[in-house]
């Protein structure tokens, strides 16, 4: 066996426990009802929750990552920069479709993969994230709750194609041997 | 027969006010009338080791501790009550190397918001009913990352027990390239 890892010793001894199971002793089986999960569902989807206020900071706090990340130079630690665009995209995305605007949740969830993925803040990143910002303050401000419908699939089909442009444009042309 | 969750307590750490008496209605609803709230981490694990809950849901991003350090805590310090305490993390994340980052902490389920009370439930029953084993390592104390036993796992075997099992045949490979299932 050791010549399998050469001459080292095993990095990671794993040890494997088995704790007992308190939570199935205590609540025994059988589940819950139908009826208990469908009230449970009808108290989350008519909650009265005013969205705006809690969206209004978070959009604010977006609006602050973005002016920093103008000031981003490469000695700069770019996931630290990145973070204060990422954290309120992610609760917009995240706290959206539990108050009644899902359309939010769509928008931010395409600025949260698009954020997650570019090298850094450059001008062109940060003029669609700036488009991301304004488009999600117009549907707050305009209380465009639900999907959006189709207006809604257009405005996120819209994005996703300047995201999908922007890295068009810095992703250098793959070059065929035919080609040289 | 029904789950009887008036049983046991669980405690909720939420930073977001709405979201957190949304959760704690619907936990009411569930039948869990013993919710204890935190507004973050810090607060978070002194309400754990004063209340000592039979399950945690924790929402990930928080000031000034997260739900991720909240987690190495429960799992690492010797103040914890129970090491083996289950703990679903709420988040907005849904990228692979998020839910890397949360496994990697000793997290139970993972749960993306926006939810809805039937996916709440899921990783309940799931701790209910299909409990993980823990592992402990050098590097690491938590549920067993790899729960789903893949025929086809191809990546490196490092485990005693691989080698106990003859499945050593593979070399380290750098961590990029593990591949646990999720």
């Amino acid at each position: 066996m050791s010549s399998t890892h050469y001459n080292q010793e095993l990095k990671r001894r794993a040890k494997f426990i088995k704790p007992p199971n308190k939570l199935k002793q205590k609540v025994g089986s059988g589940g819950l009802s139908e009826e208990i999960l469908q009230k449970a569902q009808e108290l989350l989807e008519h909650n009265t929750v005013e969205f705006e206020p809690l969206a209004n900071i978070y959009l604010k706090n977006l609006s602050y990552g973005i002016e920093s990340a103008k000031s981003y130079s490469t000695i700069d630690d770019v996931d630290h920069t990145l973070s204060f665009m990422i954290y309120p995209a992610m609760q917009l995305k995240a706290n959206g479709g539990m108050f009644h605007y899902p359309l939010i949740t769509g928008v931010a969830d395409r600025l949260v993969q698009f954020l997650e993925v570019i090298e850094e803040p450059d001008v062109a990143a940060l003029e669609i994230i700036l488009a991301f910002h304004t488009t999600m303050r117009a549907i707050i401000q305009g209380k465009i709750k639900g999907s959006g419908g189709h207006h809604g699939e257009e405005l996120i089909s819209a994005l996703d194609k300047a995201c999908t442009r922007y890295f068009d444009k810095i992703t250098p042309p793959v070059i065929e041997f035919e080609d040289i | 027969m029904t789950y009887q969750f008036d049983n046991i307590c669980v405690l909720i750490v939420e930073d977001n006010q709405p979201m957190l008496d949304l959760l704690k209605s619907i936990l009411n609803t569930f039948g869990i009338d013993n919710v204890v709230c935190a507004r973050n981490g810090e607060e978070g694990f002194k309400a754990y080791c004063q209340h000592k809950p039979d399950l945690i849901i924790t929402d990930w991003m928080m000031r000034p501790v997260d739900g991720i350090s909240l987690t190495r805590r429960v799992r690492n310090d010797p103040m914890s009550p129970d090491q083996f305490t289950p703990v679903i993390l709420m988040t907005g994340f849904s990228e692979r190397r998020r839910v890397t980052q949360a496994r990697d902490s000793g997290v139970t389920e993972f749960l993306v918001k926006p939810f809805n009370a039937r996916d709440l439930y899921r990783r309940i029953t799931q701790i209910v009913e299909k409990p993980r084993q823990f592992v402990r390592s050098e590097d690491f104390f938590g549920p067993d990352r790899r729960r789903k036993k893949k025929d086809d796992y191809a990546g490196p075997h490092r485990r005693m027990d691989d080698v106990e099992k003859g499945l050593t045949s593979q070399v380290f490979l750098d961590d990029t390239q593990q591949d646990y299932a999720t």
